[in-house]
């Protein structure tokens, strides 16, 4: 079953569409992340997906449900972390949970056990103005994480911390789906912080959806290419298109075969030794995930590049 | 109802270690060492210890009523609604399962009982500064028995009235995080009130509804009048306030009176004005 389901989700703001027409699908279980630069509309979505704002179009269904029509069912189900936590910071972190702990109704006991979770057992006494950025944050998790919930709704958990807190929280959100089979849906703007810890994602540029999907298949986009070094630049970018090679000038200074396999590379090799051009650089390698993020990101959104 | 407990439940565990729920004991301590001083000044023109107490209690409810409740109101209305607004809490209570209006009733109902237990701690100084000044008067004649019942008694009128404007703050400083704003609506209206007491509109006029309750003002006695106003006014304007806030779109209060809504008031206040004027002038 899917955990969050949206049908042509969309937001406007005066006369800027923040959200437009997406059509998200998020699978039960595991890491989600929702990637796109700062204002491609995540948080937008996410506070529709919260039932915080009202969608002017489409629908989100989660677990199955409307979300419009069953939200306080739905909610008992759901913990949410949006941007920076909300905290009382005249309370101490345990009776900051107590306080949600309260609204919710539910069982005392779930206190340690979310502050056992985000590992706050510790400073569980101390006034959350005393906390660092990162156990406020290992605090916000905490209350998101309260009510057992099955589905964690994370926004930027990350923004802010410092490596430590980074790779701390990383590790925390990683042992979500594994130890408790909690679905998380995890929204950041930096695939590099995506990419260690999701196995399916979504990119959203500009209130629109660019892809979906595995991250596997977006490495299936990578492209291959070969970058060669050689002591006569200008000779050997000859040379090579007269053995029919498709050969382009790279950045750095060197030449570039893009598309080519490693059969490529030995016979592109061969060619520039028998005309006695030095190699001193051969290089098979693929463009980076990261790349085509940002080659997706920095072009204005299109129908047809949505999956 | 279950939630609205649960919702109440959570409000009072937030007032520890606030300043809302010190100003209950420091606000009607300043008004009480006020008339304290004054009593002392006093004692040697009260014909009896027995008035001087019954002076001294009306001055202190007085103060309290006209001046000082409506102050202490705004302040806790602001206070309560200031640690959601301050490090955005909306965004986090308005993502669990609760209906809305749970929040602005459990709000309204704290800074209710906060306005009251002012008020009680209030007759309970009232009570000691009396003491205090009688056994400080040994010259006078005893005269009669101090009226313990009646102060708590107007008290407890004092509070209902000022249900209502309980009800107005709660919603100015819900639907705006603007400290300002809240202050500017409490000071504005308490200053009005100062102009309004002895003119007939008096009556109605919510920041003078405490006061109207204890018959000190305007010459009519309009204490039933103020009863009625500032507890069913105040059930109305919570009603009102909690439907509009369930019904809002997002999780952030304003932050600025908008040009449209300033518009809309003085509109609305103006017409309130003119149909006031009309049916005084037709009595």
């Amino acid at each position: 079953m899917l955990a969050i389901e949206t049908g042509d989700l969309t937001k406007r703001f005066a006369d800027r569409v923040a959200v437009d027409a997406v059509n998200l699908r998020v699978p039960s279980a595991g890491v989600f992340g929702f990637l796109g630069p700062n204002g491609a509309g995540k948080t937008t979505t996410i506070r529709m997906l919260l039932g915080l704002i009202r969608p002017d179009g489409g629908a989100v269904k989660l677990f199955g449900e409307n979300l419009s029509e069953h939200r306080l069912g739905l909610m008992r189900r759901v913990g949410a972390l949006v941007e920076s936590p909300s905290l009382y910071p005249h309370l101490t972190g345990r009776e900051n949970l107590e306080v949600t702990r309260r609204l919710l109704g539910a069982e005392r006991t779930l206190i340690d056990r979310a502050l056992d979770i985000v590992r706050l057992v510790k400073d569980a006494g101390r006034p959350v103005r005393e906390y660092s950025l990162g156990m406020r944050q290992r605090l916000g998790l905490a209350l998101a994480l309260l009510n057992r919930p099955d589905l964690l709704i994370l926004d930027e958990p990350t923004n802010g911390l410092d490596p430590a807190g980074i790779h701390e929280m990383r590790d925390l959100i990683r042992r979500l789906p594994v130890e408790f089979g909690i679905t998380v849906f995890l929204s950041s703007h930096l695939l590099s912080e995506v990419e260690q810890i999701a196995n399916h994602i979504a990119i959203v540029h500009r209130g629109r959806l660019l892809f979906q999907g595995m991250l596997d298949d977006l490495r299936a986009r990578q492209e291959r290419h070969v970058a060669i070094g050689v002591t006569d630049h200008e000779a050997a970018l000859n040379c090579l298109k007269d053995a029919k090679f498709q050969v382009e000038a790279g950045t750095d200074g060197r030449l570039v075969l893009p598309g080519a396999s490693e059969e490529d590379a030995i016979r592109a090799n061969a060619v520039l030794v028998e005309r006695g051009i030095g190699v001193f650089h051969l290089a098979l390698s693929r463009t980076s995930l990261e790349d085509i993020f940002l080659a997706m990101t920095n072009e204005p959104a299109t129908e047809d590049r949505a999956l | 109802m279950n939630s609205l407990l649960r919702a109440l439940h959570a409000e009072v565990f937030k007032l520890r270690r606030t300043l809302a729920f010190r100003m209950v004991f420091v606000t009607p301590a300043l008004v009480a060492l006020l008339q304290f001083f004054i009593g002392l000044n006093q004692r040697k023109g009260a014909p009896t210890a027995g008035q001087l107490r019954e002076t001294v209690f009306q001055n202190i409810l007085s103060v309290w009523a006209i001046f000082m409740l409506p102050l202490f109101i705004t302040l806790e209305t602001a206070l309560l609604t200031g640690i959601e607004h301050g490090e955005r809490q909306w965004k986090h209570l308005l993502a669990l399962p609760l209906p809305r209006h749970v929040y602005f009733l459990a709000k309204f109902v704290v800074a209710a009982l906060l306005a009251g237990a002012g008020t009680l701690v209030l007759c309970v100084y009232a009570l000691v500064v009396g003491f205090v000044l009688v056994r400080t008067s040994a010259g006078l004649p005893p005269g009669p028995p101090p009226e313990f019942g009646q102060l708590f008694l107007s008290g407890l009128k004092v509070w209902v009235a000022a249900w209502l404007i309980v009800a107005i703050h709660s919603w100015v400083s819900l639907r705006w995080s603007s400290f300002t704003l809240a202050l500017g609506t409490g000071v504005g209206g308490t200053f009005f009130a100062l102009f309004a007491a002895s003119a007939k509109i008096g009556k109605y006029y919510p920041w003078l509804l405490p006061v109207n309750a204890l018959n000190l003002v305007g010459g009519e006695p309009r204490d039933r009048l103020a009863l009625l106003l500032g507890g069913l006014g105040g059930a109305l304007v919570v009603a009102l306030g909690s439907l509009e806030f369930s019904r809002k779109d997002g999780d952030e209060p304003q932050t600025s009176v908008s040009r449209r809504f300033v518009v809309g008031a003085v509109a609305v206040g103006l017409a309130v004005a003119v149909l006031a004027m009309f049916l005084q002038s037709r009595r």
